[in-house]
């Protein structure tokens, strides 16, 4: 017999043949798969066979192996006959560990009733769910959409696995970030209630004592003046002029509580006006100070009058308080050349530069953001009086307004208050 | 020149004192009565039968319990029998709203509490010129 009679050599060429052979055929399989091949030819009795491959079903067969989805098929009994390499990427095992196991091994154990209530849903019709997929490296959340399929075989179940943690990734931080959102809301709408509550207690509760202090010490300065030592009367002067100071910070953190909650309408307003107004209140303080103030023509733009009032009135106010000793202030006050508010609106919103330019001591540029904090003084107070709410409204006021004020400074040589608006408010 | 009869509603006591304190001091007003909330201006003044002896002038404080000097002020002038004595406000903290409606609601004016002697008596300069002889 000679074939039990091969020698080493002539078995070990054997094995070299069938170990190429075998590796044909896994090429001619892997390029099936991937639908490199439209056709086998077939070496049999009757001679060569054409088997053609470029069929309907090999356009779909490139559609599975390629997609983002895995791909599983799998028999009556729940064992997998078919996957794709997507779901071999899933698991992290090679395909030819997954073919012929039981698909629910790779189901997490929690989730392992959801999924024979699908599977068993899924002969009668399509269903879908989500589970929990486990393998050795990892778990990922999975949706499985479930149909069968009729083949030459029998029918068998298909199933399409979409990876979910990407959505479970957002959606987890589209919940965190609602629920940060929902908190802020709701900090902010205590901060506001509280901010109105302490509007109206400082507009009564605070202020009824301040008076009575008030009242009483400037009635023993009235009346009793002359029972009252030197040393006694100074200390009185100083109840009196403390309480007065009290009384202003009261009455100015009160319009900086209500700005949020005053009207917000807006008038066509000719700047110049109000610009004439606040300098005629200050009319005697000016001549006082020997001060000069250059107005150049301003444009009419929509503004809230009583509140940019206010704005142009703390401006020159400061300007007029931060003086140099020898240096007469002068104040000059500008609009951007380039831009006239009287201008129709065009599409593109058109905005208005002031320019509030004085001589005064000036700041460090280095505070040039600072000083428009609530309480920001940048000098003591027997310096130079004030609260340092004045700049905190105006700031206030102008961002209401959609607008933007900014400070420049240089210490010795003067200040300079730019404030840009857009020149409407009101939409048509 | 008779004394103007003046009726008071003030809920602070050191307040109904001043008050009370610096009419004293003057020829010009006389205070029949203090009144520490509107509700007792409105019963005080319901209480008076002859209509020649009802006030010259009220002044009511804002912030009082019960009913505020504005609602005070409202409801004597939606009263036919009060509507013509001339009622003032006074407060210690005055807002641009109150002011307005009180003067909408018919206040002769509505002033800010003093905080001296000498500013009470302003007060009562000015409020004596503004009510009718």
């Amino acid at each position: 017999m000679e074939t039990t009679h091969k020698s080493t050599d002539e078995l070990l060429a054997e094995i070299e043949n069938l170990k190429i052979q075998l590796e044909e055929a896994n090429d001619t399989i892997e390029a099936i798969r991937t639908g490199q091949v439209d056709a086998l030819i077939v070496k049999s009795d009757n001679g060569h066979e054409l088997y053609t491959l470029k069929s309907a079903d090999q356009t779909y067969r490139v559609f599975i192996e390629k997609m983002t989805e895995g791909a599983v098929t799998l028999n009556r009994d729940g064992i997998i006959v078919y996957s794709n390499s997507q779901f071999g990427k899933m698991v992290g095992l090679p395909l030819s560990k997954i073919t012929g196991i039981f698909f629910s091994s790779f189901i997490s154990p929690g989730d392992e009733n959801t999924y024979e209530d699908l599977i068993s849903r899924g002969w009668t019709e399509d269903s879908k769910g989500e589970v929990l997929l486990s393998s050795a490296t990892k778990v990922i959340p999975v949706q499985l959409s479930i149909t069968t399929l009729e083949l030459d075989e029998g029918t068998s179940l298909s199933i399409i696995l979409t990876d979910l943690t990407p959505q479970k990734q957002t959606q987890l931080l589209l919940k965190a970030n609602n629920e940060k959102l929902q908190q802020m809301n709701h900090e902010l709408e205590l901060s506001n209630h509280d901010l109105q509550q302490f509007a109206s207690v400082a507009s009564h509760d605070l202020q009824e004592p301040l008076r009575k202090i008030q009242i009483f010490s400037n009635f023993l300065k009235e009346r009793f003046a002359t029972d009252l030592t030197q040393e006694a009367s100074a200390y009185l002067d100083k109840i009196i002029s403390s309480s007065q100071r009290m009384k202003v910070l009261i009455i100015d953190i009160l319009s900086y509580s209500q700005l949020s909650q005053e009207d917000n309408s807006y008038v066509f307003t000719d700047l110049n006006v109000l610009i004439n107004e606040v300098l005629e209140d200050y009319e005697i303080l000016l001549k006082e100070k020997k001060a000069s103030i250059i107005v150049d023509p301003l444009p009419s733009i929509e503004v809230n009058p009583g509140q940019m009032r206010q704005v142009f009135q703390n401006i020159i106010s400061n300007a007029l308080k931060f003086i140099r000793k020898d240096t007469p202030p002068y104040i000059r006050i500008s609009a951007n050349p380039g831009v006239d508010g009287n201008e129709p609106a065009t599409n593109n919103e058109s905005f208005c530069y002031l320019s509030f330019k004085d001589n005064g001591i000036g700041f460090d540029d280095k505070f040039a953001r600072t000083i428009f904090t609530l309480f920001r003084r940048l000098h003591t107070k027997d310096k130079f009086e004030g609260t340092g709410i004045g700049l905190a409204i105006s700031k206030k006021i102008i961002e209401k307004h959609r607008g933007n004020i900014i400070a420049k400074g240089q210490e010795g040589v003067g200040s300079e208050f730019i404030i840009v608006l857009p020149t409407r408010q009101n939409t048509f | 020149m008779n004394k103007r009869r003046l009726l008071l509603a003030e809920d602070d006591e050191d307040d109904r004192m001043l008050f009370s304190d610096f009419l004293e001091e003057r020829n010009d007003f006389e205070l029949v009565h203090s009144c520490e909330n509107g509700m007792e201006v409105i019963e005080y003044l319901d209480a008076i039968i002859n209509v020649d002896e009802l006030p010259n002038l009220v002044v009511l404080d804002q912030n009082m319990p019960k009913m505020t000097g504005s609602q005070t002020l409202q409801s004597l002038k939606s009263t036919p029998r009060y509507a013509q004595i001339p009622v003032a406000v006074y407060t210690t903290y005055t807002d641009r709203r109150l002011i307005d409606e009180c003067y909408k609601s018919g206040a002769i004016t509505v002033v800010a509490k003093p905080i001296s002697p000498s500013g009470y008596h302003q007060m009562m300069d000015e409020l004596i010129d503004l009510i009718p002889n």
